[in-house]
């Protein structure tokens, strides 16, 4: 089945491409671009039962790669929606089952959670109705693994434009953290104000935080959130309200609205981007070792920065933070010298700062 | 006993890519499973098929939606809203489109094409394949007692059947068996046909009759598997040996990590510590070496042949070219004689019928001078 494993996957892409350019997670958007591509025929015309039935097991477990992070929230919808409409279409009997790996369970359980909060019917309904009717096949890894000498290594490249935009602020500073912090806040007020003297309210040695923390933090990161909208390219004009385009058809709540923004544009970095990381670390360390044809990978290392990188440069964060997140990434392409002479040379992006 | 205890973090059973689309990491089968059952439902997992009507309600009251509300989900999301073809209309799937835009089509009919010009008809081992799982997908048992639980492991093993490194990557004949969690090494091993159990030792050229008495199987019980440090070792029967205690003590004077040892009947998968995708080692008749990869563990599921009498379950079975007798060209070989007069080369096979025409009279006696051994061939499982 490798002979087509390129095609089949770049079929999937093109179909979720389109996805993506609809600005929409409604199945409707979907299933529509699906008829236009006829993508139910691609099952039609394999040689036998067998070809049949490893060919829907290929396609099944690509499009299940879209279906994790560290895809964004809407691209991971396509790829439920994707899954799903390959199950109902294929032409194998019994049908071929969607393999789930234990350890992307509770990634799907927050997609789950996600598109609830969100209201995301259509999503929630099909991801149900997948697990009503047994599509899933509840398994140790994604994919049967028998050894394979040769791998192929450009089948496991990750998508870079179905991926978000590196959002650790907005990740680290979401709704929950924001309102923790003006809980906290608020209460602390309260201590101070009952230990000091109704005289003295101003009294500098008790006025550690500065005032309106939790405005300003917020404001902070809704401004680095437009810079890098800004600076993302001017082919793209997001202003915030492009997001996941809510058909009129459902009732969308503005707190559901919000959440739904923000946590598609934050989707997961924090765990998934580090999940993305080893898995790249596997693939530089693996063609070193075969001293193969590691020509194309080193191309894109030195082309693109990594997200880490990116990240870094985009925005300082000081303190201990920033020493843990060193430590917990140890991968070659992330500790190059280049790298760190480019955080430490003072050479800095005009980026607000702000400090904890 | 040495079998390795589950480990009490319970994160370690929790498979990742130890390296990325090659195999796990070690973790333990039973907890594996048992971490699948503390997420899931049993619905989940459950061989029954859910009400849909109850689904649909308790989905409407737990989203807060409106009766109306869920049957427009249901109309936009019904296997309809992805039809490809007018409804009157019953495409041809045994045919690739002509004209698709998606290019897995474009190459599956470039393929199509070039394979009608050789004009490959479906060979026997095609349609055998294809027999081998019609048979056995989701079967049911007879007697209840014979069903394998919800809830189960199901492991999909590769046994292999040429060790050398060079063959291993380019053609891996292998045969493909499912076991479930409470299978048995010693149930694994038996499961395995190895011509090398079959070999017969010795020249019969003057009792041809007296040969299949005696078969390797019979003659040298001794095997092991070797998972994760650990030589699990047949030892069901008296004339059982231990065969991996040489490799354990060599291993030990020359400074590498302890290997330890246990049953092979004693072991059953649910207690054992493996990789997923790894290469693992079977041995028997004392340098018979097979490669053994669990390409997968999973729970079980509806469609699963779920009678626990039919497994080890055979999935796969490699095709072997098989020695053809050197007269009728039909049979396969059973008999290698050398030094024979009658035979156009040295060695040379026969089948039994033409063996026995040309090397003896009427009486069976031997006529001429000949050494005859008695022949299994590698295709002789087929
Ligand atoms: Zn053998
Ligand atoms: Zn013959």
């Amino acid at each position: 089945m490798d002979f087509c494993k390129k095609h089949v996957k770049s079929d999937c892409v093109e179909l979720l491409s389109r996805f993506q350019g609809s600005e929409s997670v409604r199945f409707q958007v979907f299933s529509k671009i699906w008829r236009e591509m006829e993508f139910s025929q691609i099952f039609y015309g394999t040689v036998n039962h067998r070809e049949q039935r490893e060919f829907c097991r290929l396609i099944l477990d690509t499009a299940y790669t879209f279906f994790l992070p560290p895809y964004s929230f809407q691209i991971r919808v396509g790829g439920l929606y994707l899954l799903h409409s390959l199950y109902q279409c294929q032409i194998t009997s019994p049908r071929e089952q969607i393999r789930l790996a234990l350890k992307d369970w509770e990634d799907v359980m927050k997609l789950e959670k996600d598109a609830v909060n969100a209201q995301h019917h259509d999503a929630v309904y099909i991801l149900r109705q997948l697990m009503l009717h047994k599509a899933f096949s509840f398994t140790a890894m994604p994919t049967m693994l028998s050894f394979k000498k040769k791998r192929n290594v450009k089948s496991l490249e990750l998508c870079e434009e179905f991926m978000e935009r590196p959002s650790r602020p907005q990740e680290l500073i979401n709704i929950e953290l924001l309102e923790e912090l003006s809980n906290i806040d608020e209460l602390y007020g309260k201590l101070k104000t009952s230990v000091s003297s109704e005289s003295e309210p101003a009294y500098s040695s008790i006025n550690l935080i500065r005032k309106d923390l939790v405005p300003q933090l917020r404001s902070t990161v809704v401004d680095f959130y437009k810079w890098q909208q800004r600076k993302s390219g001017p082919d793209e004009d997001g202003n915030g309200d492009s997001g996941e385009g809510m058909s009129s058809q459902q009732e969308c709540s503005r707190r559901a609205q919000l959440l739904a923004s923000i946590k598609s544009k934050a989707y997961g970095e924090a765990t998934e981007a580090s999940k993305s990381r080893r898995h790249r670390q596997v693939e530089v360390d693996f063609t070193s070792n075969v001293a193969g044809p590691s020509h194309s990978l080193r191309y894109s290392r030195t082309n693109k920065l990594s997200l880490k990188a990116r990240t870094c440069e985009n925005v300082h964060i000081s303190g201990d933070l920033w020493k843990e997140a060193g430590e917990t990434t140890r991968i070659k392409c992330l500790t190059t010298v280049d790298f760190a002479s480019k955080v430490h040379s003072g050479k800095q992006n005009p980026v607000k700062r702000f400090k904890w | 006993m040495a079998a390795p205890n589950p480990s009490t973090d319970p994160n370690t059973n929790i498979p990742e890519y130890e390296y990325a689309d090659a195999n796990s990491n070690i973790f333990h089968i039973g907890s594996f499973r048992n971490e699948w059952l503390n997420r899931l439902k049993p619905s989940n997992y459950s061989y029954e098929q859910e009400d849909e009507d109850t689904f649909d309600a308790n989905f409407a009251a737990e989203m807060g939606i409106s009766a109306e509300t869920l049957s427009d989900l249901k109309s936009i999301c019904s296997p309809d809203s992805l039809r490809c073809h007018a409804e009157d209309q019953q495409p041809d799937t045994e045919v690739v489109p002509p004209d698709s835009t998606l290019r897995t089509l474009e190459q599956r009919k470039k393929r199509q094409d070039y394979r009608a010009s050789l004009k490959v008809s479906k060979n026997r081992h095609d349609l055998y394949a294809d027999e081998l799982e019609r048979l056995t997908v989701g079967r049911k048992p007879e007697a209840m007692v014979d069903m394998v639980p919800e809830g189960e492991v199901i492991l999909t093993i590769n046994v292999y059947y040429s060790v050398t490194f060079e063959n291993f990557s380019t053609a891996r004949p292998h045969v493909t068996l499912l076991m479930t969690g409470s299978h048995s090494l010693a149930e694994l091993r038996d499961a395995i046909c190895c011509v090398s159990d079959l070999q017969v030792c010795g020249e019969f050229s003057h009792t041809p009759d007296m040969a299949p008495e005696f078969i390797s199987k019979d003659l040298y019980k001794s095997a092991f598997f070797f998972f994760e440090g650990v030589f699990y070792i047949d030892m069901r029967y008296p004339e059982c040996q231990d065969i991996s205690m040489t490799v354990i003590e060599w291993a030990k004077s020359h400074g590498f990590p302890p290997y330890s040892q246990a049953k092979m009947e004693d072991t059953r998968f649910a207690g054992l510590k493996v990789k997923v995708g790894f290469p693992y080692l079977y041995c028997h008749q004392g340098d018979c070496e097979h490669l053994v990869i669990i390409t997968d563990v999973r729970l079980t599921h509806a469609n699963d042949c779920l009678d626990k009498k039919l497994y080890p379950l055979l999935t796969h079975k490699h095709r072997v070219t098989t020695q053809k007798c050197a007269v009728c060209h039909v049979y396969i070989g059973r008999w290698l004689t050398t030094n024979d007069q009658f035979a156009a080369s040295d060695p040379c096979l026969f089948c039994d019928k033409c063996f026995r025409m040309l090397h003896y009279d009427a009486e069976g006696n031997k006529i001429g001078d000949f050494m005859a051994y008695p022949y299994v061939d590698r295709g002789a499982f087929n």
